[in-house]
């Protein structure tokens, strides 16, 4: 037993050389990654214009788009950006706001997720907002319901028009192996039902599950948060990761933990080249 | 090989070593609630053999859902399975515990053989490369 370390060290030099050889032979590039991926939509579905992603499900069902249509045209989510804007204009209790913190904000949800290399980790707005928060003596909000939906709403609703536009810096490998951890996740089988996230959203989209029809991955990170009928409410992007990983019964993971958020980074640079249009509003 | 990899192996060899040691101490931790159990179980002398079997099969269900969490393998339910088991050792069921256990010990280990059957990542054949 007192020899353990020892042992356990030298197999774990013998593994880091067998990972290094492989890794070496031939991983594919973030870009390959991205060509591949949207090759996989265009080809199931060649009538749809790669813009009309950004619009989730209802790029491909048009029963769907009809009652989302008509929702739109009184959006449920208008109150919560009304909120969010009072959120984003009040002074904290030192009598700063937001704006100290986000000085090009309130439109800034193109910018995350980002690589900071400071922190050497993934940056997602909801963490951002909460660091601000922190720094100006203001206690964090909750990562999945409540009034951190006010506030993203409204900075979602100021960034619409923006591009998303997720970038992968090449002076810090640690990035990278962040969206490679992100990228294992999502296709990594997982749970009691034994399910990846791709195969849902990536081999079946378009499928039925129950009632619902299968939104296509590409597009699905454009229009956070979102406000579902079914939640009765709005919500963020990882209360629908939460969400997700439930329904094929494995243990959600922490919201705004590290696995959730290289998830977000790779599934956000998946995307890339489609315009934001939140809040959103599904089934 | 250069001096600059070999102590980045090494780095990286370290820290592979300390989990592991830290995987150890989680189960170690889980020694002194059976012990508790045990001697809880020896007050009631009718029950106390079963009671200590249950205690045993619930300290191998936390085990092993602890060892899938380790890989991010952990299901939904293996923890609430726990719970109930407990529940309903407290309530004097020794059996329905045991079953409880049992089933979550499965689970756990389920759990953990999938991640570990997926630590490489296989890109699907869907995905034209
Ligand atoms: C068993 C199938 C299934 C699996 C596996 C699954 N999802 Fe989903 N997901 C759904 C369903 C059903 C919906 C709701 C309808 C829709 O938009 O697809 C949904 C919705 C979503 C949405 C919201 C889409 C929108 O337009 O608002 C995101 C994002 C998402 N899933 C991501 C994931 C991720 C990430 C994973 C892996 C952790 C995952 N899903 C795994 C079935 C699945």
């Amino acid at each position: 037993m007192k020899n353990l370390p020892g042992k356990l060290l030298l197999l774990s030099v013998v593994a880091a050389i067998a990972a290094t050889a492989q890794a070496a032979s031939e991983q594919p590039t973030p870009e390959r990654d991205k060509e591949v991926f949207e090759n996989r939509f265009k080809e199931r579905f060649p009538d749809v214009a790669r813009e009309e992603f950004a619009n989730g499900v209802y790029a491909i069902d048009p029963i769907g788009r009809e009652s989302w249509e008509a929702i739109e045209e009184f959006p449920p989510y208008e109150l919560f950006i009304d909120d969010g804007k009072e959120m984003w204009d009040a002074p904290f209790a030192n009598g700063k706001t937001y704006k100290d913190c986000f000085a090009d904000g309130p439109g800034i949800a193109h910018k995350y997720p980002h690589w900071d290399k400071e922190q050497g980790m993934v940056m997602t707005l909801p963490l951002a907002l909460n660091q601000c928060r922190e720094s100006q003596g203001e206690k964090p909000l909750k990562y999945k319901k409540g009034s951190i939906n006010n506030i993203l709403s409204y900075i979602a609703m100021e960034s619409r028009g923006e591009v998303t536009n997720v970038v992968i810096p090449e002076d810090d490998p640690r990035a990278l192996d962040a969206y490679e951890k992100g990228k294992k996740f999502y296709y990594t089988r997982r749970g009691q039902l034994n399910f990846a996230c791709a195969a849902c959203h990536v081999q079946n989209p378009g499928m039925k599950i129950r009632s619902d029809m299968l939104s296509p991955a590409l597009g699905q990170t454009t229009h956070f948060p979102v406000y579902r009928s079914k939640w009765g409410t709005i919500g963020t992007l990882h209360r629908r990761f939460t969400g997700c990983n439930k329904q094929v019964r494995a243990k959600p993971f922490k919201a705004q933990g590290e696995e959730y958020r290289n998830l977000e980074y790779f599934l956000t640079y998946m995307s890339n080249g489609l315009t934001l249009n939140g809040p959103g509003a599904r089934k | 090989m250069n001096m600059k990899k070999m102590t980045a192996m090494l780095c990286l060899g370290a820290i592979v070593a300390i989990a592991g040691q830290s995987v150890f101490a989680a189960e170690k931790q889980a020694a002194p609630k059976a012990e508790a159990a045990d001697k809880a179980a020896a007050k009631s002398p009718e029950s106390s053999g079963d009671n200590a079997a249950a205690e045993a099969a619930i300290a191998a269900a936390e085990s092993a859902r602890k060892k899938a969490a380790s890989v991010d393998g952990e299901w939904r339910d293996t923890g609430k399975m726990i719970k109930k088991a407990q529940a309903a050792l407290k309530a004097g069921d020794s059996a329905k515990a045991i079953k409880l256990a049992k089933k979550a010990e499965k689970q756990g280990k389920l759990g953990y053989e999938q991640a570990q059957a997926q630590q490489t990542l296989k890109m699907p054949s869907y995905l034209k490369y």
